[in-house]
C-alpha cells in the first residue's frame, strides 16, 4: 500500500481503510478457488457435499465484502463531511513519463453506497443461486463466474481512476456474456449473449473514447494542475480540476467528454437506443437477471455519470440529452412492457424502464435522486426477480405468464414478498419506490437545467402510471384471479427459455460431446447424471402442483422484502413529508452521499421550497397515478386472462414487439448492413485489396525477385565485377560531393 | 600519438577476455595435436570452459572504468564490453550444438573448434579496437579462419567452392579497405581514429580532403563486404550455402557483429565527414533491405533464405547505424544504442535458426530445400517450435526481440528524419514475413514426403542452444529495460598516456 490520503491531500493515519483491498480480492480469490478446485472438490466429497461446500465459499467472499464495506462506511461516516474522500494505492499500473496510473482505490460515500449495494445485494442472490442451481449440472461453473463478476463489479466502483474502472466495465461485460450464455447449449441463449457483447461495443467505443479525450484534454491542459502529476485519469485529478480544464479547449470539448461518457452509460445501462440487448439478456439463469440485469452491472452507467457529474453539469446540452434520453426510454421500454408474456420480459423491460427514469434524475441534475432510484431498485427489482424465478421454479419452468394464476395459494411466501416488490415498484408510500420516483419527479418538474422541465415532468408521471399499470397486469396473472390456467392445457410453443437442459436425445449427444464433465467423471457417473437431469427436468403438465420453494431461495426474498418496504423511508427520512410537514429529519442518503454527488433538489436554496402547494400536488399526483394505475389494472385482470391477450393482438402485439424497434434494428444493421458488408467485401476487400493490392504486389515483388536472382551468376569474376562496380558508383559520388 | 621509445602502460584487464578466448583456441589446439584420433569431447569442454571464463571475467570487471590502453589501441567503452560478450554468447551456442552436428556430418575435426575460437577472437579484436590497422588486423583474424571453416567439408565440393570464393572476394576488399588505410594515412599520417578526428576539424586544403572522402568510401568498401551490404554481398548466399551449416550461422551473426562495431566506431570518429556517408550509406542501406528480401523470396533453400534475410538485416542494422550518425551530429545520441541492441537479438534469432536447420542432417549428408524440413514437427518438436519463434523474431512480430528491435531503428529513423529509410524499412518487413512463414510452414505444417531423408537426433546440446536463443529472444523483450539502460547509460573515458 502505498499511500493513503484524503482528497484534500491530508494523510491519514486510520488503516482501517487499507481493508477496502479485501472487498475486492476476497471475491477475486472466490473465483479463483472455484476455478481451480470445483471438480477436485465435487469429486472428493461427492456431489450434494461438494456442492454445499462450493455454495458456502461462493456466499462467504461477498458477505464478507460486505461487513468491510459496513465497517468502512462507519468508518467514513465518521469523518468530517468535506474529508469523506479516502484513497489507497497498491502499485503503479502504468508510470510513462506522460501518464501514471496506479492501481487505487477510491473510497467515498458514492463508491461506497455501490459496494454496499453490490455485497450486500449480491451475497443476498449468490445465497438464492445455491438453492435455484442446485441441481445444474454446470453449479461450480456458475459460481465461478458469478464471484468473477462481483469482483470486476467491485472494482468498476471502487477504481479511483478511468482506467480501472473501464477494466471493471469490460469485465463485467465478459461475466454478463458468459452468464448470458450459461446454457449454451441452446443456440438462442448463445445468440443473446453475443448480442449483449455486440451490442455494448457500441457503448463500450464511446466509453474509450471519452477516456482518450480526457487524457489528451488534461495532458496538454495549461491549467494549474499540481506539480509533477501525471495521474491525468485519476477521479481525483479529473474532477476537481474540470472547471478549469475543460472549458480551456473550447465548447465543443466541453459536450463531447459527458457525451462520449453517456454513450458508454447508454450501452451498459440499457438506454434507448442500445437498450436491445437486455430483454435478450434474459435468456441467463434467473439469479444473474437478478443481479447483472437488474440491481448491480445496468447501473453502472447511472455510477459512471453520478461519477463524473462534474463533466456533464459543464455541459447544458448534454444535461439535456441524458434527461432526454432518460424520459423517453422510461416511457417507451413501460410501453412495451404492456405486450409481454413472458414475466421475465415484463421485468426486463421494467428495468429498461427505471433506468430511464435514473438517467432523468441526472439530466435534471439530481444525481442524488438518481443514486437513491438505484438503490432502492436494486432492492425492489432484486426482490422482483428472484420471486420470479421462484415462481418459474414453481411452475416447472414456464415463464409464460398465461399459463399461470393463483399461485398465492401454492407459494405464499413468495406470494407475499413479491406483493411488496410490486407496491414498491408501483410507488405507493411507504414502499422503497415511491420515495426516490417521487424525488426523481420533484427534480424533474423544478430543475433549471433545462427547458421546459414540466414536459419531463409530464413524461416521468405518466411513465409512474404505466408502471403501475404493467407491474398490476403481472401480479394479476401470476398470483391472482380463481383460474389456474395451466390446468387447462400450456400454451405458448417454446414455453421454457430459462431453463435450458433440452431433452431431446440430439441434444444431449450434442451436450455431452462439448462437455467437459466426461473427462472428469466415468461414464456411470455421467449416466447417472443424465438420468437425473432428465427425471429433474419435465414440462409445465395440466396436473402439475406448484411448490413453495427452499428456504435457501426464500430467505433471500424476505431479506430483501423488509429493504422494499422500509428502505426507502428510512434513507429518505421520510422526506418529502417531513421537512414539508416542518420536521427535521435527515435525509439520510442525501446527507451520506452528497459530498460525492452534490445536492440534488433538497438544497435548501434550491427552488424546491418555493411553492409548498405545488409540491404537494406533485405529491399527490405521483400517488394518483400509482393508485390509478393498479386500480385500472386489477379491474382489467379481476376475472383472469382476457380473451384478447391469449394471443397478443392490435396494438399490445405492436407494443410487446418494441414497436417494430427491434425487428427494424435488425433488418437495417444485421441484414442490409451485412449485405452490404459483404458487397464490400467482395468488391473492396476481395477485389482490390486482395486482387489488387496483396496478390498484385505480392506478384510484383516476387517478379522483380526472380529478375535479381539472375544476377546470382555464381561466377566469381561476375561478383567481383558487381563490387567494382559498386566502388565505382561509391568513389564518383565522393568526387562530386569533394569538387561541388 | 604515442613516440614508439617510451613502451606504453598496458592495461592487462581489458584484454583479459581477448587473450583468454585466444589462449582456449591455443589449448584446444594442443590437445587436438596431443590426442589426434580421439574424439572431441575434451577439446569441447575446454572450450566451452575457456569462452565461459573469458565471460566471467568481462562480466566481473563490468563496472572497470572505460579505459583506453595499450597505446590508445584500444578502447573498452560500454559497446565494446557488450558486444564483447555478445561475441562470446554466440561462440558458446554454436559450440554447444556443433559436435553433434559435425558428427552427423562426418567431419570430426578437432581444429573446428581453435579455428571458430579464433574467428571470435578476430571479432572482438574489431569490436574493441581504435586504430585502423588493429581493426584491419581483427578482420584479417576473423576471416582466415572463416576461409578454412567453409571449407571444412574437405570431400564437398560445395564447401571448397564456398571457401575459394570467400577468400577469393574477402582478399578482394581486404585490399580496398587497406588501400582506405593507406589512402587516410597518406593524407594524415596517423591511423589513431581520434586523431582523424582531430585532422578532419582542423581547415584542409581540397586535395586533402578528396583523399580523406576516398580512404572512407574504400574503408567503408571493406566494411560493407564483410556485413555484406549490396553490391557487395554476392559471395553471401553462395558461402552461406556451402559451408557447414554451424559455421554459417556463426559467420551471420559473429563476423556480422564485429563488422558492424568496427563499422560504428569508425563511424562515430568520422562525424564530420557525416555530409559525404550519410547519402551513401542510406542508398546502400535501401538497396540492402530490398534487394536482401526481394531475392529471399524466390529461394527454395534455407540457408539460401537465411542468408538473403542475413543480407536484409544487415541493412536494418545499417538504417539504424545512419541514425545514430544523423542523431549523434546533432549531438541528441550518445550511444548506438538501437544498433546494438539489433545486433544482440539478431545474433541469437541468427544461431537459434541455422541450429535448428543443421538438424536437417543425416548420415553425413546435409538436405536443405525448404521441404526437407517437413515433419520437423514431429521428429524434433522442441526445435521446431523455436523455429517458430526464431523466424517470428526475424519477422519482427511482437513479443520478440526482433520486433523491438525493429522499433528502435524505426523510432531512431523518424528522430533522425530519415523518412524515406523508416518507410523502406517498414515495407521490407511486411515482404520478409513471407519467406519467414514459408520456413514455419514449411516446418511445421506441411507433411513429409513417404521417403523423405530423416532428420539428425536432436541431442543436448542443440536443445540447449535452441532454448538459449529463444529464451533470450523473449528476455530482451520483455526484460529490454535493463538491457536498454546498460547501452544509454553515460561514460567516462580514462586515457592512459603513460608515465
Amino acid at each position: 500500500m502505498e499511500y493513503i490520503s484524503t482528497g484534500h491531500g491530508e494523510t491519514l493515519t486510520n488503516p482501517v481503510f487499507h481493508w477496502a483491498w479485501m472487498i475486492l480480492l476476497a471475491p477475486l480469490a472466490g473465483f479463483l478457488f472455484q476455478a481451480a478446485l470445483d471438480k477436485k472438490i465435487e469429486q472428493a466429497l461427492g456431489k450434494a457435499a461438494g456442492r454445499r461446500l462450493l455454495g458456502f465459499f461462493a456466499v462467504l467472499p461477498v458477505a464478507l465484502g460486505f461487513v468491510v464495506s459496513v465497517v468502512l462506511a462507519v468508518n467514513l461516516a465518521g469523518l468530517d463531511e468535506h474529508s469523506r474522500l479516502v484513497i489507497t494505492a497498491w502499485f503503479n499500473w502504468i508510470d510513462l513519463q506522460t501518464l501514471r496510473v496506479p492501481f487505487e482505490l477510491r473510497i467515498d460515500p458514492l463508491s461506497l453506497t455501490m459496494c454496499l449495494i453490490v455485497t450486500g445485494v449480491g451475497s443476498l442472490i449468490h445465497l438464492y443461486a445455491t438453492g435455484y442451481m442446485a441441481d445444474d449440472r454446470d453449479y461450480p461453473r456458475f459460481f465461478t463466474y458469478f464471484n468473477l463478476f462481483i469482483a470486476f463489479m467491485l472494482m468498476l466502483v471502487m477504481g479511483n481512476n478511468l482506467p480501472l474502472v473501464f477494466i471493471g466495465w469490460e469485465g463485467v461485460g465478459l461475466c454478463s456474456y458468459l452468464l448470458i450464455g450459461f446454457w449454451y447449449e441452446d443456440i438462442e441463449n448463445a445468440k443473446a449473449a453475443n448480442k449483449a457483447f455486440i451490442v455494448n461495443r457500441i457503448g463500450d467505443w464511446g466509453f474509450a473514447l471519452g477516456i482518450f479525450l480526457l487524457y489528451w484534454v488534461y495532458a496538454s491542459s495549461q491549467a494549474a494542475l499540481p506539480l509533477n502529476e501525471t495521474r491525468y485519469l485519476s477521479f481525483d485529478v479529473l474532477l476537481p480540476f474540470a472547471q478549469q480544464v475543460l472549458p480551456e479547449f473550447g465548447p465543443l470539448v466541453v459536450t463531447a467528454v459527458p457525451l462520449l461518457l453517456f454513450v458508454g452509460a447508454v450501452g451498459k445501462s440499457a438506454q434507448w437506443p442500445l437498450y436491445l440487448w437486455l430483454p435478450d439478456a434474459m435468456a441467463g439463469p434467473t439469479p444473474v437477471s437478478a443481479l447483472i440485469h437488474a440491481a448491480t452491472m445496468v447501473t453502472a452507467g447511472v455510477y459512471l455519470v453520478a461519477r463524473t457529474h462534474v463533466f456533464f453539469e459543464l455541459a447544458p446540452i448534454a444535461m439535456a440529452v441524458v434527461a432526454g434520453i432518460g424520459a423517453f426510454t422510461a416511457l417507451f421500454a413501460a410501453t412495451v412492457a404492456f405486450g409481454q408474456t413472458d414475466i421475465k420480459k415484463v421485468l426486463a423491460y421494467s428495468t429498461v424502464s427505471q433506468l430511464g427514469y435514473m438517467f432523468l434524475a441526472c439530466g435534471v441534475g439530481a444525481f442524488g435522486a438518481g443514486m437513491f432510484h438505484v438503490t432502492t431498485h436494486a432492492f425492489f427489482k432484486a426482490l422482483l426477480f428472484l420471486g420470479s424465478g421462484a415462481v418459474i421454479v414453481a411452475m416447472a419452468h414456464n415463464q409464460d405468464m398465461r399459463n399461470y394464476g393463483n399461485l398465492r395459494k401454492y407459494i405464499p411466501i413468495t406470494y407475499a414478498t413479491m406483493v411488496v416488490a410490486w407496491l414498491a415498484i408501483a410507488g405507493i408510500p411507504p414502499f422503497a419506490g415511491f420515495w426516490s420516483k417521487d424525488e426523481i419527479l420533484s427534480a424533474a418538474f423544478f430543475t433549471q437545467l433545462v427547458q421546459a422541465p414540466q414536459l419531463l415532468w409530464l413524461i416521468g408521471w405518466i411513465t409512474a402510471f404505466l408502471t403501475a399499470g404493467y407491474m398490476t397486469r403481472m401480479m394479476m396473472l401470476t398470483f391472482f384471479g380463481q383460474e389456474e390456467r395451466w390446468r387447462k392445457g400450456v400454451v405458448g410453443a417454446h414455453a421454457h427459455h430459462d431453463h435450458a437442459s433440452t431433452h431431446d436425445n440430439a441434444a444431449h449427444a450434442a451436450h455431452a460431446d462439448f462437455s467437459n464433465t466426461e473427462f472428469f467423471l466415468s461414464d456411470e457417473e455421467l449416466a447417472a447424471e443424465r438420468e437425473h437431469e432428465e427425471a429433474h427436468h419435465h414440462d409445465l403438465t395440466p396436473d402439475h402442483e406448484p411448490k413453495e420453494v427452499s428456504v435457501s431461495m426464500w430467505f433471500p426474498l424476505a431479506v430483501l422484502a423488509v429493504l422494499s418496504l422500509a428502505g426507502g423511508a428510512v434513507l429518505s427520512g421520510l422526506n418529502p413529508f417531513a421537512h414539508l410537514l416542518g420536521a427535521h429529519l435527515p435525509h439520510l442518503f442525501e446527507e451520506w452521499n452528497h459530498p460525492s454527488v452534490g445536492l440534488s433538489v433538497f438544497d435548501p436554496e434550491g427552488a424546491f421550497r418555493k411553492s409548498v402547494a405545488i409540491e404537494w400536488a406533485l405529491i399527490a399526483a405521483s400517488i394518483g397515478a400509482a393508485i390509478c394505475g393498479i386500480a385500472f389494472f386489477v379491474r382489467r385482470y379481476a376475472k383472469g386472462l382476457p380473451e384478447s391477450e391469449v394471443e397478443l393482438q392490435g396494438v399490445q402485439k405492436l407494443a410487446g414487439e418494441q414497436w417494430l424497434y427491434d425487428k427494424t434494428m435488425v433488418r437495417l444493421f444485421v441484414d442490409i448492413g451485412g449485405k452490404f458488408a459483404n458487397a464490400f467485401y467482395r468488391i473492396f476487400d476481395a477485389g482490390v485489396i486482395d486482387g489488387i493490392f496483396v496478390n498484385g504486389s505480392a506478384k510484383l515483388v516476387g517478379a522483380f525477385g526472380l529478375l535479381l536472382r539472375r544476377t546470382q551468376t555464381g561466377l566469381v569474376r561476375f561478383y567481383a565485377f558487381i563490387m567494382a562496380v559498386g566502388v565505382i558508383a561509391l568513389l564518383s559520388y565522393v568526387i562530386y560531393v569533394t569538387t561541388r | 600519438m604515442q613516440t614508439g621509445l617510451t613502451p606504453a602502460p598496458i592495461d592487462w584487464v581489458l584484454l583479459m577476455p581477448l587473450l583468454i578466448v585466444f589462449g582456449t583456441g591455443v589449448v584446444g589446439m594442443c590437445i587436438e595435436m596431443l590426442r589426434p584420433r580421439s574424439n572431441n569431447n575434451a577439446i569441447v569442454a575446454t572450450t566451452l570452459l575457456g569462452l565461459a571464463a573469458a565471460a566471467a571475467y568481462l562480466i566481473g570487471t563490468w563496472e572497470y572504468p572505460t579505459i583506453h590502453t595499450f597505446g590508445e589501441l584500444f578502447l573498452s567503452d560500454r559497446v565494446a564490453k557488450i558486444l564483447q560478450l555478445l561475441i562470446i554468447a554466440i561462440t558458446f551456442t554454436t559450440v554447444l550444438y556443433s559436435e553433434g552436428y559435425l558428427r552427423e556430418r562426418r567431419l570430426p575435426f578437432g581444429e573446428y573448434y581453435p579455428l571458430l575460437v579464433w574467428s571470435a577472437t578476430g571479432a572482438m579484436i574489431m569490436a574493441t579496437s581504435t586504430n585502423l590497422l588493429i581493426v584491419f588486423l581483427g578482420l584479417e583474424v576473423l576471416s582466415i579462419s572463416l576461409y578454412i571453416l567453409a571449407g571444412l567439408s574437405n570431400r564437398e565440393q560445395q564447401s571448397q567452392e564456398a571457401a575459394l570464393k570467400y577468400f577469393l572476394l574477402g582478399a578482394f576488399a581486404s585490399a580496398f579497405l587497406l588501400y582506405g588505410i593507406s589512402l587516410l594515412y597518406g593524407a594524415t599520417g596517423t591511423t589513431q581514429m581520434e586523431d582523424l578526428r582531430a585532422i578532419w576539424n582542423t581547415p584542409l586544403d581540397k586535395p586533402t580532403v578528396g583523399l580523406l572522402y576516398a580512404g572512407l568510401t574504400l574503408i567503408l568498401v571493406g566494411f560493407a563486404f564483410k556485413v555484406a551490404l549490396v553490391p557487395f554481398h554476392m559471395w553471401t548466399p553462395d558461402v552461406y550455402q556451402g559451408a557447414p551449416t554451424s559455421v554459417t550461422g556463426f559467420m551471420a551473426a559473429a563476423a556480422k557483429v564485429g563488422a558492424f562495431a568496427a563499422l560504428v566506431r569508425f563511424l562515430d570518429y568520422a562525424t564530420p565527414m557525416s555530409d559525404a556517408w550519410v547519402p551513401m550509406l542510406s542508398a546502400l542501406a535501401i538497396l540492402t533491405m530490398t534487394v536482401g528480401n526481394l531475392v529471399a523470396l524466390v529461394q527454395k533453400d534455407v540457408k539460401r533464405i537465411l542468408a538473403y534475410s542475413s543480407i536484409a538485416h544487415a541493412g536494418y542494422v545499417l538504417v539504424a547505424v545512419v541514425a545514430y550518425g544523423v542523431l549523434s551530429r546533432e549531438g541528441s545520441a550518445a550511444q548506438p544504442v538501437s544498433v546494438v541492441y539489433y545486433l544482440i537479438a539478431y545474433s541469437f534469432m541468427t544461431v537459434g535458426a541455422f541450429a535448428v536447420v543443421s538438424l536437417a542432417t543425416r548420415g553425413g549428408r546435409e538436405r536443405t530445400e525448404l521441404n526437407d524440413l517437413n515433419g520437423l514437427w514431429e521428429r524434433a518438436p522442441l526445435p521446431a517450435a523455436m523455429m517458430i519463434v526464431f523466424m517470428a523474431s526475424l519477422a519482427g512480430i511482437p513479443l520478440t526481440a526482433g520486433f523491438l528491435g525493429k522499433l528502435l531503428i524505426f523510432r531512431d529513423a523518424l528522430d533522425a528524419g530519415l523518412v524515406v529509410l523508416a518507410i523502406a524499412l517498414a515495407v521490407n518487413s511486411v515482404i520478409s514475413a513471407y519467406y519467414y512463414l514459408r520456413i514455419v510452414l514449411a516446418t511445421v505444417v506441411q507433411k513429409p514426403a513417404l521417403h523423405a531423408p530423416r532428420f539428425a537426433n536432436p541431442n543436448a546440446g542443440l536443445v540447449a542452444t535452441c532454448l538459449v536463443c529463444g529464451l533470450a529472444i523473449f528476455a530482451l523483450f520483455f526484460a529490454a529495460q535493463p538491457v536498454l539502460r546498460e547501452l544509454e547509460a553515460p561514460q567516462e573515458v580514462f586515457v592512459h598516456r603513460g608515465p
